[in-house]
């Protein structure tokens, strides 16, 4: 997007898509440093081109490969594609191995490709927690898509649902352990669902199961989720999944209000919902009123159920309303 | 003596041992067997001789796969030899042949492992370890006035064999019947590129399958005297591996190709007597020999029960084997000397058809020529004045050695089932749990060696006070002059020959490649004769079966 | 913000480990990428055979302050030529380690272009691990990083 005359030099450096500047973008987002609301504050005007695909699913079934064989094809239409790569930091030193990009050495090399590795830095929900903010950084600089691959660990993947307009579900064939996970959760934030190395036996087995699994939740009338085969490491199935996830674009983009790409008000929403959220728990932890201290101790009591207590501590007594 | 006489016996030195070591810990070797600080009949017994050991040439094997073994015919040694340019080589075998020796043996440069002709490398990688070798013209150079049909050939080769391709074309240049030709693919092993050796050239995993599958049905109707299978152990046991696994580990490798070489409809018996091996010698002493008696006995059974072999020489488990130069160190270099040695000494009382020791300086460059020439004599030492080879399987018999045979037998038959329940060799490398298996291992080793439980002299005992290493002699780099007159005469060699011919070959390749039926090799051999090099060779069969990126489990 | 800042001594060194060249052997690669996890940096891990060109944007891309390149054979010699590459882009504060069989002379010589460190093998976890944790440091307060103001 074009820059505005007063813009800063680093602005107008990220919008042009600047790669190191983009990358110490990413880098003072993900570490929240002082710099970071700077930057967003910088690029909010210049976001809402990009559209965002999120890969999930269990570990190893193949998001990386896939994801691979699906920038491919958005290369040959001259797009340009940033990808955000997720993996698990270590819970007891901390350090994470970043992997995920491997399997994408196919585009490293090209202009238009953006890869960027993130651990997870025990955050839970299978991102890390700058994602939002870095999705948006790669759309001010210029990503007509972005990809963005979570960690994979199951169940918990439904924050991906916030971030990305088209979430792809992605299984592999015969593993009954991974059904139970996608029934338990992740089948409901799944706009498509893959079942990739479809070139392993009981690939059919599988579209099949979960297909039936499908039929069992309510469709909502714009949209009723396909499952795809693919093969990653062959290329079988990907020019499918690319339409597919394009036709879902235009479906989400047609409807007039919610989540898709060219609507970012949505985005900022709830970006300022969570961090309002955050703000208001630490003022009122650190709020140390009479009032305060009663309604605890009426919930103790029992005398004022708990959804009252919420209603007045938001309405009534939130100190920073002051 | 009597059973009882043992027991009353060992119960004694026992209360005498805990009382003089009280603190005594637990030792297990590399394969993770727990080793006691005695062994007696209670352990092995010589009841169980025939059905242990019998005789050598016999089943179960145990004692060697010849009658005769080391008295009759001593091991080969097989030093491998690998100058920068095709000139240099030649210079040196000749030297070598001079000398005595009646083997040959090459290695390319790593250029060439990955399949890249000269012109497409900086030349400042080229020759540094091996031959740059990418044309017939070339080979031709490395084998000029010498006898190719009187010397075995080995040729660290990988997938699809360019340089055997080579070998061909030259002596169907020279008139030197196919069938006169004799030696060995050493690095016919895809899968153990695959898992373990990043170095090679490969291409994508079902590819690589099918090219070795029409190189050794190529070869045994083209070319009977070649070995078309040599099954590597060694590069799992480099990358990891323990003892026990590495060897269980190629089994399972050599199960999965003669199994594939079934379903070709070849007759077991007419393609395993042609299998060889190819292992890495620790210098874990015992448990070596051990490894290499029990794979000798497993091999056996695994030809008879699944192969129903009924010809002997199926059964024989022919191996060459290499000192590791994992457990070399770069300081103090000339202790590296001894470690040979020893491991040396583990190659031949395990039983080996042939061996290479490593130069001592390998922890800190290519050999030098001095090196070389220790590492020869080393092997020269272990041969002529050590006695090592007066009697046959020398240390047969050790309660030791056969209780520790017994339990690496167990342990590799445990890998082997391990690989078998996940489908077999090519499917568990498929799925990532062979390199799973190999990258813990490695692992495990190396927290050993960070804790000092596995001491290195050198590294983490008895660590001099100054890295003596510094200026010590190494192997220069090649002259670049020499290998830029290299790269013009290949060049030249390019400018100069058919080029219809050769496009039409390689278009041959390609469409040989895309068919299911028509054999792969054939057509790689002629285009070798018609003057393709490697690197095109390469190129188009990678564009038709795709390219194997290793698989990293990060 | 409203989040807790990152402080500078909270930061995670981001280590890219790779190879360039011919050579494949990943082992040491491996070793070396498990124990930085295990002192708590941020590794980058790459299959082997990188191009130097790929090297340098993967650097950028990352953003990441050291790069542990493993050498068994004699791709160390393509080392200097990456050093150009980095220092081209203007990436000349991002260090740069050798590790592997590398000959005493070349050991020089990559000094001389700019690298940091070599460790030879056999090197001890401790110092492998303290030597790239003070470089990471050093690269991240040296690097002329963009300002955003
Ligand atoms: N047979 C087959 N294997 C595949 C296919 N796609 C991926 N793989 C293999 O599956 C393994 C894991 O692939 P990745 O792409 O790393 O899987 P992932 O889901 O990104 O894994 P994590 O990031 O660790 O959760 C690799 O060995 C791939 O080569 C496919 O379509 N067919
Ligand atoms: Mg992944």
């Amino acid at each position: 997007m074009k820059a505005k005359n007063d813009d800063k030099p680093w602005l107008v450096r990220l919008l042009n898509g600047e790669r190191t500047v983009l990358a110490k973008a990413i880098s003072a987002l993900e570490n929240e440093t002082d710099e970071a609301s700077t930057i967003i504050s910088g690029i909010y005007p210049y976001i809402g081109k990009a559209l965002v695909v999120g890969f999930t699913g269990s570990p190893g079934v193949g998001k990386s490969t896939l994801v691979n064989s699906y920038i491919a094809g958005l290369c040959e239409e001259g797009l340009r594609v940033g990808v955000i790569a997720v993996d698990p930091s270590s819970p007891l030193s901390g350090g994470a191995i970043l992997g995920d990009r491997i399997r994408m050495a196919a585009h490293e090399h090209l202009e238009n490709v953006f890869i960027r590795s993130l651990a997870s830095r025990c955050h839970v929900g299978g991102l890390s927690r700058a994602t939002a903010r870095i999705v948006d950084v790669m759309d001010a600089a210029g990503m007509d898509v972005v990809v963005i691959e979570t960690v994979g660990a199951g169940q918990s993947e439904v924050e991906i649902a916030e971030i990305a307009h088209t979430k792809v579900v992605v299984c592999s064939p015969g593993l009954g352990d991974d059904i139970q996970a996608i029934k338990a959760g992740i089948l409901e934030i799944a706009d498509i669902l893959v079942v990739n190395k479809c070139d392993l036996p009981l690939a059919a087995h599988t579209v099949r199961q979960l297909k039936s699994m499908l039929s069992l939740r309510d469709e909502s009338p714009e949209w009723s989720t396909p499952v795809v085969s693919t093969s990653a490491l062959e290329g079988t199935g990907v020019v499918e999944l690319t339409e597919i996830i394009k036709n879902h674009e235009k479906m989400s983009s047609n409807k007039k209000e919610g989540y898709g790409k060219g609507k970012p008000q949505q985005r900022v929403l709830r970006l300022l919902a969570n961090s309002a959220a955050d703000e208001i728990k630490k003022a009122l932890l650190q709020d140390k009123s009479e009032e305060i201290s009663t309604i605890c101790d009426a919930v103790l009591k029992g005398e004022m159920i708990f959804s009252d207590a919420i209603q007045r501590l938001i309405k009534g007594s939130l100190p920073c309303k002051q | 003596m009597s059973n009882k006489q043992i027991d009353e016996g060992l119960k004694q030195w026992e209360e005498l041992y805990s009382k003089s070591l009280p603190n005594d810990k637990p030792r297990t070797n590399r394969s993770n067997i727990k080793i006691k600080p005695i062994y007696t009949p209670n352990d092995w017994d010589s009841d169980r001789y025939m059905e242990d050991l019998g005789f050598p040439g016999e089943e179960p094997m145990a004692r060697g796969i010849y009658p005769t073994m080391h008295r009759g015919q001593t091991w080969s040694q097989r030093q491998l030899v690998g100058l920068a340019t095709p000139e240099l080589y030649n210079t040196r075998v000749k030297q070598m042949i001079a000398n005595g020796a009646n083997a040959l043996s090459m290695i390319p440069c790593n250029s060439v492992y990955r399949g890249l002709d000269v012109d497409l490398v900086d030349p400042v990688l080229l020759g540094t370890c091996g031959i740059t070798i990418n044309t017939v013209g070339d080979m031709a150079k490395c084998l000029k006035d010498i006898p190719i049909d009187k010397m075995s050939i080995g040729l660290n080769d990988p997938i699809p064999f360019t340089m055997l391709a080579q070998v061909l074309a030259h002596a169907k240049n020279i008139n030197v019947p196919w069938n006169k030709l004799t030696g060995t693919s050493n690095q016919s092993d895809y899968i153990s590129h695959y898992v373990a050796n990043h170095m090679f050239f490969r291409l994508a995993l079902k590819g690589s399958r099918r090219v070795q599958m029409d190189e050794i049905s190529f070869l045994r109707d083209n070319c009977p005297g070649w070995n078309p299978v040599s099954v590597v152990g060694q590069h799992m046991q480099q990358a990891g591996a323990t003892p026990a696994e590495a060897m269980g580990l190629t089994l399972s490798t050599a199960i999965q190709y003669g199994n594939d070489c079934v379903e070709r409809g070849m007759l077991p018996d007419s393609f395993l007597p042609r299998f060889t091996f190819f292992f890495d010698i620790s210098i874990s002493y015992f448990e070596e020999i051990a490894k290499f008696r029990a794979g000798r006995r497993v091999w056996a059974r695994i030809t008879k029960e699944r192969f129903g072999a009924k010809d002997p020489r199926s059964s024989r488990f022919k191996f060459h084997c290499q000192t590791s130069g994992v457990d070399l160190t770069r300081v103090q270099p000339l202790n590296n000397i001894a470690r040979v040695a020893i491991q040396g000494i583990a190659g031949i009382l395990g039983g080996c058809q042939s061996m290479h020791t490593d130069g001592y300086d390998e922890a800190l460059s290519c050999p030098t020529e001095e090196a070389a020439l220790i590492s020869v004599a080393t092997q020269n030492i272990l041969k002529d004045e050590a006695g090592l080879t007066d009697v046959i399987d020398a240390l047969g018999g050790s309660y030791y050695l056969e209780t520790l045979t017994n339990q690496m037998e167990e342990e590799i038959e445990a890998t082997i089932s391990r690989i078998d329940a996940a489908g077999g060799m090519f499917l568990a490398v498929e799925s990532g749990l062979v390199q799973g298996i190999i990258g813990e291992s490695a692992m495990a080793h190396q927290e050993k060696v960070d804790s000092g439980e596995h001491k290195i002299v050198g590294v983490n005992a008895y660590v001099p006070d100054e890295d003596d290493a510094s200026n010590r002699k190494v192997q220069p780099w090649p002259d670049q002059n020499i290998m830029a007159k290299h790269i013009e005469d290949f060049c030249s060699f390019k400018e100069n020959r058919d080029d219809a011919a050769v496009q039409r070959s390689l278009d041959k390749l390609s469409e040989a490649a895309k068919s299911d039926n028509q054999n792969v090799y054939e057509q790689v051999v002629q285009a070798t004769i018609n003057n393709a090099t490697q690197g095109e060779i390469i190129t188009r069969l990678r564009d038709e079966l795709g390219f194997g990126n290793p698989l990293i489990n990060a | 913000m409203i989040e807790e800042k990152t402080t500078k001594e909270a930061f995670k060194p981001r280590v890219l480990v790779t190879k360039i060249g011919l050579d494949g052997h990943d082992r040491g690669s491996r070793i070396i990428a498990a124990w930085l996890r295990d002192a708590g940096m941020e590794v980058i891990y790459t299959a082997p055979w990188q191009e130097i060109s790929t090297v340098v944007k993967l650097v950028q891309e990352e953003d990441v302050d050291v790069i542990g390149l493993s050498s068994l054979a004699t791709d160390h010699l393509l080392v200097p030529k990456l050093m150009t590459a980095l220092s081209e882009v203007g990436y000349q504060h991002v260090k740069v380690v050798v590790g592997g069989i590398v000959p005493d002379a070349d050991e020089l010589m990559l000094l001389d272009a700019g690298v940091s460190k070599v460790f030879h093998t056999g090197s001890a976890k401790n110092d492998v691990i303290e030597a790239i944790g003070a470089l990471a440091n050093k690269a991240r307060n040296s690097s002329s990083s963009i300002t955003f103001n």
